[in-house]
């Protein structure tokens, strides 16, 4: 069902390149190891290492030092390559030596091993250490470049507006930078799976700054208005990788039609809700796990038109396209987003799919 | 010259009296034999006396047969040499499977010549497969005429010999049970005999295994017996077979047809799919790369082989992690 509708839809929407991204979809996916800041970092790098994966987040920034970028590079420069040991064992802010230059764009702090291309090695799961923390999260790495994107820095007040099960807010939290962590999801059962997640690889102390709800993120332009510096906007969507792997129950079936009708809707409100929530000159990330246009840059338009007519609000959207260089030897991107970037699912890079929009509350 | 009546008995050729010439046997110079200097005189019709020494010599290394007659061992050595064999050719033939006498070597030799093989050929069956040395003439006889029923008459056995030489040695039980399994199949007796003639192989192979690969052709890929045959099916390994399937279906090119055989694209042709180059299938039917084809057919093993373990292990259910799933929901 599913991949008939994907078929007729992304055929169209991407050409040639529709088969190779059908055959991603349909093949195993890839996983990263986000590692936990809140163990035993230097360790655990060592044991992924071993197993011949490398943190794609530092050797993108180290290979992205050396590909010149228009302005202030060369007075930065003496300060850039910190040896990776100590790095490792960094957790504060203060001391981040992300390379310079890409440090004033992306969120610090985060480390995400995966496998190079070609290589289809698992990752064993994570085992707990001696306090019971796990060491890493596997999850779709691309998965991490909305946080990446989300550029948080020290003392931001953050929301996460739908963020269950809880990957991104785990790695929003390895940032070391949020004052309050706000995570929200709509729905009571998935938070709870949120806040087991936070248990085994979070301490008490940074779980306290933590906020956990379950309510409608659509009301939060009532709720919060103007209060976040980062709002992370990853909204439910037609889940395209799972959708066409369980054929069961996914969003296609007919029973669920409604629903998937509903979708850009939905989503249109929740970034709204998250543009409404952000402080002006405040920072909003629009993400989906889908590749249709209309869940995608459709749903951002809208916004971005709704937040200007309804509320006056004026919405910069952000040019990604460096962040897409920066990261391209470990993702296939999509070459023709016409707002934010999309991550396509290739087989010799078997991520995403995972779009993502950057957003700036003007002041 | 007359072979005698010892080995007369062994080879029903020389009793004819007639001496085969191989116009090719005399120029062969191959072999392994070091120079000792018999082998210039290989264009000579019979041996002499220098070729039976250092056949004694062999025996006598291999200490088998070393107290054969020299009587006995030059008519041996004269029927090689009449049915064309090059005294370097028959040097190689000693050097094979010492435990057999003299005799037998010969009339094994003697019964391929009479399949219609050269000596050339005969060598090579040989070498490539010394267990045809243990058959008698009778065996080889018999094989070569249930293989004659089965349809492979004169130049398919021939070819069959010589790539397959362990289709003679095998135990009929075995080629009647994959002949059965083709019949079970319901293919056509023309049809069983055009497989078998194309691609011989087959009988080498194990009955569930093609049973397994033809229902993977006609469920799951839709395609009809006489398709299967023309195309060649059975020539290219399951494995292989699946690996293209599977990477065309995924990619959104091939179908499987409905239970009223219709599918919305055109499948490509079987032939097309299977009888090309690697290199020209991802250029011009998958239109992929080789990167994406090699990633694509270690993962489909890895697939395969849990799907196995899955299936073995019956009910071990719960065993997917939690945060493996998390993404996906
Ligand atoms: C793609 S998932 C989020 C994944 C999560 N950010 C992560 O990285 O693990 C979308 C989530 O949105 C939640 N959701 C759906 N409608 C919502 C709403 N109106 N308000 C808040 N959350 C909602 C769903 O329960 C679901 O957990």
């Amino acid at each position: 069902m599913a991949l008939q509708n994907f078929d007729m839809n992304y055929g169209a929407q991407f050409g040639s390149l529709w088969p190779s991204i059908r055959i991603g979809l349909l093949s195993e996916q890839k996983y990263g190891a986000l590692v936990n800041n809140f163990s035993h970092v230097g360790r655990i790098s060592q044991d992924l290492r071993s197993l011949n994966a490398v943190d794609f987040v530092y050797e993108s920034q180290k290979a992205a030092l050396h590909v010149p970028w228009d302005s202030p590079v060369e007075q930065v420069r003496s300060e850039e390559t910190a040896p990776e040991e100590t790095r490792n064992e960094q957790l504060s802010v203060e001391k981040t030596q992300t390379p310079p230059l890409l440090s004033t764009s992306i969120s610090p702090n985060i480390k995400c091993y995966t496998f190079s291309r070609g290589n289809i090695s698992r990752f064993p799961p994570s085992r707990p250490d001696t306090s019971g923390i796990l060491g890493y999260y596997l999850l779709d790495a691309a998965s991490l470049l909305p946080v990446l994107v989300l550029n948080v820095q020290p003392g931001d007040l953050v929301l996460d507006l739908c963020a269950a099960p809880g990957g991104k807010t785990l790695a929003l939290l390895q940032t070391g930078c949020c004052r309050q962590l706000a995570a929200n999801d709509i729905s009571a059962s998935r938070v709870s799976r949120l806040r087991k997640v936070l248990d085994s690889y979070v301490p008490k102390a940074v779980g306290s700054n933590v906020r956990l709800t379950s309510w409608d993120g659509r009301n939060w332009g009532e709720l919060e208005r103007d209060t976040y510096n980062r709002v992370l906007v990853d909204v439910p969507c037609t889940t395209d990788r799972h959708s066409v792997m369980e054929e069961d129950n996914n969003i296609f079936h007919r029973l669920r039609m409604k629903e998937r009708q509903m979708l850009p809707m939905l989503q249109m409100q929740l970034l709204l809700a998250g543009l409404l929530a952000a402080q002006p000159g405040g920072e909003v990330v629009y993400s989906t796990c889908s590749l249709s246009q209309l869940q995608n840059e459709c749903v951002v338009e809208r916004a971005v038109e709704l937040a200007e007519i309804q509320f006056n609000i004026s919405v910069h959207v952000e040019d990604l396209s460096y962040f897409r260089s920066v990261f391209q030897d470990t993702f296939s991107f999509f070459k023709d987003c016409r707002l934010g970037e999309l991550v396509l699912p290739h087989l010799t890079a078997n991520f995403g799919p995972m779009y993502f929009c950057k957003l700036r509350r003007e002041q | 010259a007359q072979a005698g009546p010892h080995a007369a008995s062994f080879c029903p050729l020389l009793n004819s009296g007639c001496r085969l010439v191989f116009v090719a046997a005399s120029e062969w110079s191959g072999g392994s034999s070091s120079s000792t200097g018999w082998e210039q005189d290989s264009d000579e019709p019979a041996h002499n006396g220098q070729l039976l020494e250092a056949v004694h010599l062999v025996l006598a290394v291999q200490q088998r047969h070393a107290n054969i007659e020299s009587s006995e061992l030059e008519k041996v050595l004269d029927s090689f040499s009449n049915m064309g064999f090059s005294n370097a050719q028959i040097m190689e033939l000693f050097s094979l499977q010492p435990k057999f006498a003299p005799e037998m070597r010969l009339m094994v030799v003697c019964e391929l010549i009479l399949l219609g093989l050269d000596p050339d050929s005969t060598l090579m069956v040989l070498q490539r497969s010394p267990e045809v040395l243990r058959m008698t003439a009778q065996q080889l006889r018999h094989r070569a005429d249930c293989l004659r029923k089965l349809g492979l008459g004169e130049g398919n056995l021939q070819r069959v010999l010589r790539r397959y030489p362990t289709i003679f040695t095998l135990p009929w039980k075995k080629i009647d049970a994959v002949v059965r399994m083709f019949k079970t199949c319901l293919f056509p007796v023309a049809q069983v005999t055009e497989i078998l003639q194309s691609c011989p192989n087959v009988l080498l192979e194990e009955p569930q295994d093609l049973e397994y690969k033809f229902q993977y052709a006609y469920f799951r890929m839709g395609i009809d017996h006489r398709v299967m045959v023309k195309s060649g099916l059975f020539r290219m390994s399951l494995a292989e077979l699946k690996n293209r399937h599977i990477f065309l279906e995924r990619l959104g090119l091939y179908q499987t047809p409905d239970k009223k055989g219709q599918t919305q694209i055109v499948n490509p042709k079987l032939k097309e799919i299977i009888r090309v180059s690697q290199k020209d299938f991802l250029a011009k039917m998958a239109h992929s790369s080789l990167e994406e084809f090699e990633v694509f057919r270690k993962l489909l093993a890895r697939e395969e082989e849990e799907d196995q373990a899955r299936v073995s292990e019956e009910t071990d259910s719960d065993s997917d992690g939690e945060e493996e799933r998390s993404e996906i929901e």
